[in-house]
């Protein structure tokens, strides 16, 4: 990870100049333009490659099960048999449902909490120290980078027994927030750290209290981040499947990934059928990535950006 | 600045966060801790067994297949993933035509569920329904391996399936990085007759050097995170021989139901994870020091 503490989404660094060199001789400039034809050429087959399993598993969800078998690349004998098969088979409204909740409390609570865990550590100043306090809870939760899930499944499992909370959403929604709780901070704290006094020593003067400094005056200028994390920890919630195939056993409560697993049980050898369900999940996340592909990579790759 | 806050304030306002994270994530590892030198099974009485769990673990043939497995994977992932990931940004970062779209299109593999990843890879890879097979078998090729499945060949095939998940992420970093480089460096070298290959070779790798350890750093975690592409393409079969750490910690505790060797391998995870992690913090740390 970056140990800079300010780190910034990709989209918001200088822009570079036009890549373009002036004064290069006609000569030079027609290898140059042959040189960027073959790179051109390479740099289109290779994307071709790499989308090409995602392209397969469309195609194949067109196909009989026979030709799936026999004959993958015909194009005659297409069918929508696979989608209808699915769509019977599948309960594909529950496990949207499920994620969708899950998605939305655990993203919205986390940050909320986040962002006041972090303007507490970051913002609040104490007649006499204080400051030792903060840092030292800061790192707290920071640790919690370092945590991998996996060492948390069975403890967790054994937690939410103990508080009645298995076979209930929450029993997910919590340990999402706490997942997330860490990367949140060091992202907000980051940039609350760098936000100007002035602003708030104004509100201070103008009679503003703690909330309304907190929610009104701070937080509209911390939107940028607070998105770029909304969306890493949606994408984070909608892909998680080690803690929804640890804590899910009830099928009402079925997860998008969890549903995922569950296809090979569910459809055997009907590989039409499975390609077709995993095509309903693929394509609407490919259109929703296609949509807001520029926030999405930042988010991702906030933190090790800059 | 003065204005003045309660310690009862602070206190409201971080205690959600700090009970969560603290209950959610800190005490699981305390308890994991304590169990993996415990034989918990759930049934019976649980005593303390010392460092049973842990000397059991020494003797497990698959617990050493699986640190193996996971060894290859991070190979894989050093000496693959990392230097493709990096000529692929440079070809996306020059004068390719659309090139801001062939970025974002190999970037989606990235956003794809994990789990639904080894699904689609399933029919890619699998010997009888495959599509590498498939097309061995159209251009006359006899051979049948078993890409996954087989003995020897799926801890390879899961580390290619993980590159190909991550190529367009590590792209998209060593992009960034790329982006950054002030641009009048290699304009006079270029000037100055240095060929493309030397100007990556002289000035754009060194220059990156930062970038390289950020990526290293991000991949190495990510390598002790891979779990569904095992559990969807192979199952950690046959006979665990395609097992990673994860899923075999996965499989003892909740398969097996033997909760505190799994502990153990738990902890163990994250041991070998946080210092696989520590180890390229302080390389980096050098190397930026060196230079």
């Amino acid at each position: 990870m970056s140990t800079d503490t300010s780190p910034r989404p990709a989209t918001t660094g200088p822009l570079p100049t036009p890549d373009r060199v002036g004064g290069a001789t006609p000569r030079t400039s027609r290898r140059r333009s042959r040189g960027v034809i073959v790179a051109s050429a390479v740099a289109y087959l290779i994307t071709f490659v790499i989308l090409f399993p995602l392209l397969w598993i469309v195609l194949l969800s067109f196909q009989t099960n026979d030709n799936i078998l026999a004959h993958p690349f015909s194009l005659s004998d297409l069918t929508l048999a696979n989608y209808q098969q699915a769509l019977e088979t599948l309960n594909l409204l529950v496990m949207y449902k499920n994620t969708l909740i899950l998605a939305v409390i655990s993203v919205t609570v986390g940050l909320v909490i986040s962002y006041l865990a972090a303007f507490a550590l970051t913002r609040m100043v104490f007649r006499k120290g204080g400051r030792r306090t903060q840092n030292a809870l800061r790192y707290y939760f920071l640790a919690g980078l370092a945590i991998p899930v996996y060492i948390l499944l069975f403890p967790v499992y054994r937690i939410d027994i103990a508080l009645g909370l298995f076979g209930t959403y929450f029993a997910l929604i919590l340990p999402y927030i706490a997942i997330t709780i860490p990367f949140n901070i060091l992202l907000l704290t980051g940039f609350l750290r760098d936000f100007p006094d002035e602003i708030e020593q104004a509100a201070v003067m103008d009679g503003v209290g703690l909330w309304r400094m907190a929610w009104q005056v701070t937080f509209p200028l911390m939107r940028p981040v607070v998105a770029t994390l909304a969306i890493l920890n949606v994408i984070y919630v909608w892909n998680e499947f080690p803690f929804a195939v640890t804590l899910i056993n009830d099928p009402t409560l079925t997860t998008v990934s969890l549903g995922i697993s569950q296809f090979q049980g569910v459809y055997s050898v009907d590989y039409g059928a499975m390609m077709a369900s995993a095509t309903l999940v693929l394509l609407p996340q490919l259109v929703i990535y296609a949509a807001f592909q520029k926030q999405v990579i930042a988010g991702m790759t906030a933190g090790a950006v800059r | 600045m003065n204005w003045l806050t309660t310690r009862r304030h602070f206190a409201l306002m971080i205690a959600p966060a700090l009970l969560i994270y603290s209950l959610y994530m800190i005490y699981p590892i305390l308890y994991s801790l304590y169990y993996s030198f415990t034989d918990y099974d759930g049934v019976s009485a649980t005593t303390f067994s010392g460092l049973d769990n842990y000397r059991h673990m020494a003797a497990d043939p698959v617990f050493w297949t699986s640190l193996r497995n996971t060894g290859v994977i991070l190979g894989i992932a050093l000496l693959l993933l990392i230097p493709l990931g990096f000529l692929l940004a440079v070809l996306l970062s020059g004068r390719v035509r659309g090139s801001g779209a062939l970025r974002a299109l190999v970037f989606a593999p990235a956003i794809v569920a994990p789990i639904l990843v080894g699904l689609i890879w399933i029919f890619i890879l699998d010997p009888q329904i495959g599509l590498v097979n498939a097309f061995l078998l159209a251009i006359g090729v006899p051979a049948h391996p078993q890409w996954i499945g087989g003995p020897t060949l799926s801890p390879y095939s899961i580390a290619f399936v993980y590159l190909w998940q991550q190529i367009g992420f590590v792209l998209t970093i060593f992009y960034a990085g790329i982006r950054m480089l002030p641009r009048d460096v290699l304009e006079a070298a270029g000037l100055d007759g240095a060929t493309r290959l030397q100007q990556l070779r002289y000035i754009q790798i060194p220059m990156l050097r930062e970038t390289f350890g950020i990526v290293t750093a991000l991949v190495v975690t990510g390598v002790f995170k891979v779990f569904e592409l095992v559990f969807a393409l192979t199952g950690g079969g046959p006979v665990h021989l395609s097992e990673v750490m994860v899923s075999y910690m996965y499989h003892i505790t909740f398969t097996t139901q033997q909760y505190g060797y799994g502990m153990a391998l738990a902890v163990v995870v994250f041991v070998v994870g946080a210092l696989a992690s520590g180890a390229t913090f302080l390389g980096n740390r050098r190397r930026e020091k060196q230079s």
